[in-house]
């Protein structure tokens, strides 16, 4: 998903000034005809707005909770708790809280020990892993030359990269296919999905790390320059140094993105032995399997690091598009 | 002018028509080779169907019994050549009636029952039986009724019926060695040809070198006429050189056949070339247990068809390419890039290893899309070239031209939910509900977060973000679990208020409502939070302004914070439509397209084709046609934003 943020258009800074004035000239026709902003007002507005939040509230962490309820019922129903034959209506509201009958690990113990989940663990972080420092790599290097040299096909490279992520995911797939598995013998393995995941995530992580290379003064570079330092030393001494942040925050977005993708997973990885978490997650709860003990138990274990990292990382992503916007 | 640049043409000429002529000729060369490969391949596989149809008539002649099966079989192996091993297997029991396998000769002697891991003897053993009955059901060869298998050892096993009293009680198998050794192509051929190009193209470059532009041309020109002459004379040559092969498999065929109608007669007492069932020529057949139509009944070769050409269409896009070559060498093409590489050599070094991994992994497979969805190819004859499976616009055709959305049936109308107008018109309306709902959701939190001193601001902001950060194919899952019709939480809710259960899944109304609670569920934070950013740079004093003028909240919402909040929310609706319009996850994991494809979207439809139909070619023409409409969409979009921007 983090992925399509590079097809973002600008956004244009909006001439508040101007605005300003405009609203004033509007303001200014409108005769004042009431007071407002009485005590007892802001009051009610604030108990309202406190209803609706703590609905909403109610709405975003029920399935959360729901979802945690199974994992901790120790059982693989997808019920919260066994209705008998001619349940009261007490009976109905009971199966709908979100609480268990029981509390038990048995969901998590057995889907790490029991269920090949562990393995299917291990292999997500392997090519999440993979992906993203092999994917860095390529993207800062390429960032760099976008952001720092000038070369015949610079302009045509970075819109070729915004381009390519408009192609759709499943006019890929069959080649992707077709050149991973039939060509490159890839097929269930690690190794390929490694590549097909740090190649799809390149054009953002360019997008990405060469909006922030750009920001970093060229004076320390001509400083270098003078001294007699190569592009290399350069690019290894300087820029990636500064570039620190910038480089973790691409860094835990690839990674979040390859721990979370499911469609290329499900397609490349047939051997249940090479299943990655998401994969492996679908195949407890997908088909005629009803597994929903495991799934909810493994959830948790696969989400909440990712759900965590994301928490913090959003402000990146969401201050990535503002700053990207103001300066067009 | 110099000497130097008056010889520039005549270099170009023979780097351009050699790197040409080594490309045309070079693949014209390989696939002679495969074709002879083919060839020898395909005489293996006669020779093996001519002894396993020479084996079955022995075994099925009345004369043999069990208890003769295994004698009569070991006879006729010693007097065929190339043959390891023969094993016949009954279906009723389970049993291997005759066997020559080394194995089973010392430890397991036949007749006796199949072993477990002899399980898929008996397994094939059925599937031929079950082929023959429907090819002759349908009238049609439909599906192999003689099954051939690489040995992984070498070699080839073949594996045919094996008829009892007019019903097919099991089957007959041979292993054979590989022995047709295919012809090798020469390459003297091929590298005259290529200095014949060669020859062509520098003649008029060599002899108007000192006026360079008719020197370029004449030598593209030339090197054209040379590769049309080349590929011509190499295409006479492969034919006549397959014919001679062929014709020797013919020979070699027909040998066989003989000497298999002497091992017959020998194995099986009295007169059999009566029988029609043991005429040699009908022994060779193709895998339907069709004759071929080369050999009389007697094994006399008759006159061969005319030969197909090797290269096919894909001559034509050889000859093209070729010439893209040279045209772009003698052109100077090459120069100029190679002096842009040198020059800007560290920059291309820098971006080289991006450029390759998108190359191999995200342009060529796009190209390569494209190009499939101008194939008919499928999972059935993926190893085909483009060129055999062409079809040009044929799928296109069949996809944009298919009216057909509602068809009149039993019980009145009913919609044609396969087809690509339906599944377009769910997508709009799919990403219209979603986009509405998202925005409204989102807008309506980050106003009401908005509002001053208000208490656990923080606190909100953080568990309504939550959505947007769950995996979204967890989410998806979750609420397909919560919409079961049993089980499911939504349904207890339903009757808490005695209401029936619902079948969410059975009815495109209700499997359209759980796609979109899903939906909507996680993608209201990230217009929530677009809208607070953008709420958050409205400078206070605009509102206190408004106020003090005493205009009403709602000519404050309309003049101040609408405006404000155009800037960010244009772009994250442009967004977040193309990800509603694209949100695989959601529809495949909720409702699977349930019921009968009613709820599919364009991508899940067309990852259905392609993963679940395997018709690759048309899928591909699919997501080409959901790529033109976001690219539509794009552009639309982008000329409108800036339209209302100035």
């Amino acid at each position: 998903m983090s992925n399509d943020l590079a097809s973002l258009p600008p956004i244009e800074a909006p001439s508040l000034r101007k605005r300003v004035a405009s609203v004033g000239r509007y303001i200014a026709g409108i005769r004042a005809d009431r007071a407002s902003g009485r005590p007892g007002q802001r009051r009610w507005m604030h108990v309202a707005a406190h209803a609706f939040l703590l609905l909403m509230v109610a709405i975003t962490l029920y399935p959360l909770l729901w979802v945690t309820t199974i994992a901790f019922s120790g059982s693989q129903s997808l019920a919260i708790v066994d209705l008998p034959e001619h349940a009261t209506r007490w009976d109905r509201v009971r199966a709908v809280i979100p609480w268990p009958s029981t509390w038990s690990s048995q969901n998590f113990v057995s889907v790490l020990s029991d269920q090949p989940f562990g393995k299917w663990l291990f292999n997500s972080f392997l090519v999440s892993f993979g992906a993203t420092i092999l994917g860095l790599g390529i993207a800062c290097s390429a960032a760099y030359a976008f952001s720092r040299l000038t070369f015949p096909g610079r302009r045509v490279g970075m819109l070729s990269f915004l381009v390519s992520q408009m192609f759709p995911g499943t006019l890929m797939m069959i080649p992707l296919y077709i050149v991973l598995v039939q060509w490159l013998n890839l097929g269930s393995s690690r190794l390929g999905l490694i590549l097909a995941y740090a190649t799809t995530s390149v054009p953002f992580s360019v997008w990405m790390l060469k909006g922030y290379f750009d920001t970093i003064p060229k004076d320390l570079e001509e400083a270098a320059l003078i001294e007699g330092a190569t592009t290399g030393q350069i690019f290894f001494r300087v820029i990636l140094p500064l570039a620190k942040p910038a480089l973790a925050v691409t860094a835990l977005f690839s990674f979040m993105s390859a721990w979370n993708e499911f469609i290329l997973a499900a397609t490349f990885m047939n051997e249940e032995g090479m299943y990655t978490a998401p994969v492996g997650l679908r195949f407890f709860v997908g088909g005629f399997s009803q597994q929903w003990g495991y799934f909810a138990a493994g959830a948790l274990i696969t989400a909440l690091p990712v759900t965590i990292l994301f928490l913090f990382l959003q402000r990146y992503l969401v201050s990535g598009l503002t700053a990207g916007s103001v300066k067009g | 002018m110099s000497t130097g640049t008056a010889q520039r043409p005549v270099i170009r000429a023979i780097v351009g028509s050699l790197l040409a002529g080594a490309l045309a000729l070079g693949v014209a060369h390989a696939l002679l080779g495969r074709a002879f490969e083919n060839l020898a391949t395909d005489t293996d596989d006669r020779s093996g169907i001519v002894a396993l149809n020479a084996l079955t008539a022995v075994v099925q002649s009345p004369q043999s019994s069990d208890d003769t099966l295994r004698r009569t079989v070991q006879g006729w192996q010693t007097r065929t050549s190339g043959i390891t091993a023969s094993r016949i297997v009954r279906i009723a029991g389970a049993e291997l009636l005759a066997s020559t396998a080394a194995h089973d000769s010392v430890e397991a002697e036949a007749p006796r029952r199949l072993e477990r891991d002899e399980k898929p003897l008996f397994d094939m053993a059925q599937r031929l039986r079950s082929a023959v009955n429907l090819n002759r059901d349908e009238g049609a060869p439909r599906k192999n009724e003689i099954e051939v298998e690489s040995l992984p050892k070498g070699g080839r096993s073949f594996s045919g019926p094996f008829v009892e009293d007019g019903e097919i009680s099991g089957l007959v198998q041979v292993q054979s060695i590989d022995t047709a050794v295919p012809r090798r192509p020469s390459w003297w051929i091929t590298l005259g040809l290529i200095l014949m190009v060669v020859g062509c193209a520098v003649v008029p470059a060599f002899v108007f070198r000192r006026r360079s532009r008719v020197a370029t041309w004449g030598a593209v020109g030339a090197g054209a006429i040379g590769l049309i002459a080349a590929l011509t004379l190499h295409g006479s040559f492969a034919t006549k050189a397959l014919m001679e092969a062929q014709a020797q498999g013919d020979a070699a065929i027909a040998a066989r056949a003989r000497s298999q109608a002497d091992a017959v007669s020998a194995v099986i007492p009295g007169d059999v070339a009566t029988e029609d069932s043991l005429a040699p020529g009908a022994w060779d057949t193709d895998v339907y247990r069709r004759s071929r139509g080369r050999l009389t009944a007697d094994a006399t070769i008759l006159p061969a068809p005319p030969m197909p050409s090797v290269f096919g269409k894909s001559l034509f896009l050889l000859f093209a390419f070729a010439l893209v070559l040279l045209a772009t060498t003698v052109l100077g093409g090459f120069h100029a890039l190679g002096r842009a590489l040198r020059d800007n050599r560290v920059a291309y070094a820098y971006i080289l290893p991006a450029i390759v991994g998108m190359a191999l992994l995200v342009y060529f497979p796009f190209v390569y899309g494209v190009v499939l969805s101008f194939t008919d190819s499928t999972l059935y004859n993926a190893n085909q070239g483009v060129a055999e499976t062409w079809i040009g616009l044929r799928n296109y055709a069949d996809i944009i031209f298919d009216f057909n959305v509602f068809s009149h049936g039993d019980n009145g109308w009913v919609v044609n939910y396969s087809n690509f107008y339906w599944t377009l018109f769910f997508t709009i309306v799919w990403t219209i509900t979603n986009v509405t709902i998202g925005v409204t959701v989102g807008l309506a939190l980050a106003l009401v977060l908005n509002i001053k001193n208000l208490w656990f601001k923080p606190l909100y902001r953080v568990v309504l973000i939550l959505p947007w950060a769950v995996p979204n194919y967890i989410t998806a899952l979750v609420w397909k679990g919560m919409f079961h019709r049993q089980f499911g939480v939504i349904n207890q809710v339903l009757e808490i208020f005695g209401r029936q259960p619902i079948s969410w899944f059975d009815n495109p109304l209700s499997s359209f409502a759980t796609a979109l609670a899903t939906n909507g569920w996680l993608s209201f934070p990230f217009m929530m939070v677009v809208s607070m950013g953008a709420l958050q740079s409205i400078p206070e004093e605009l509102y206190e302004a408004a106020e003090v003028d005493g205009a009403s909240w709602r000519q404050r919402f309309f003049a101040i914070t609408l405006p404000a909040l155009r800037p960010a929310l244009v772009p994250a609706i442009i967004l977040s439509v193309i990800w509603t319009f694209n949100m695989f996850n959601v529809i495949y994991l909720v409702t699977g397209g349930e019921p009968s494809g009613a709820t599919e979207i364009l991508v899940t439809q067309a990852y259905k084709f392609a993963f679940e139909r395997y018709r690759y070619g048309y899928a591909a023409a699919y997501s080409t046609i959901i790529f033109m409409i976001l690219l539509v969409y794009g552009i639309f979009q982008n000329r409108v934003s800036r339209a209302t921007e100035a």
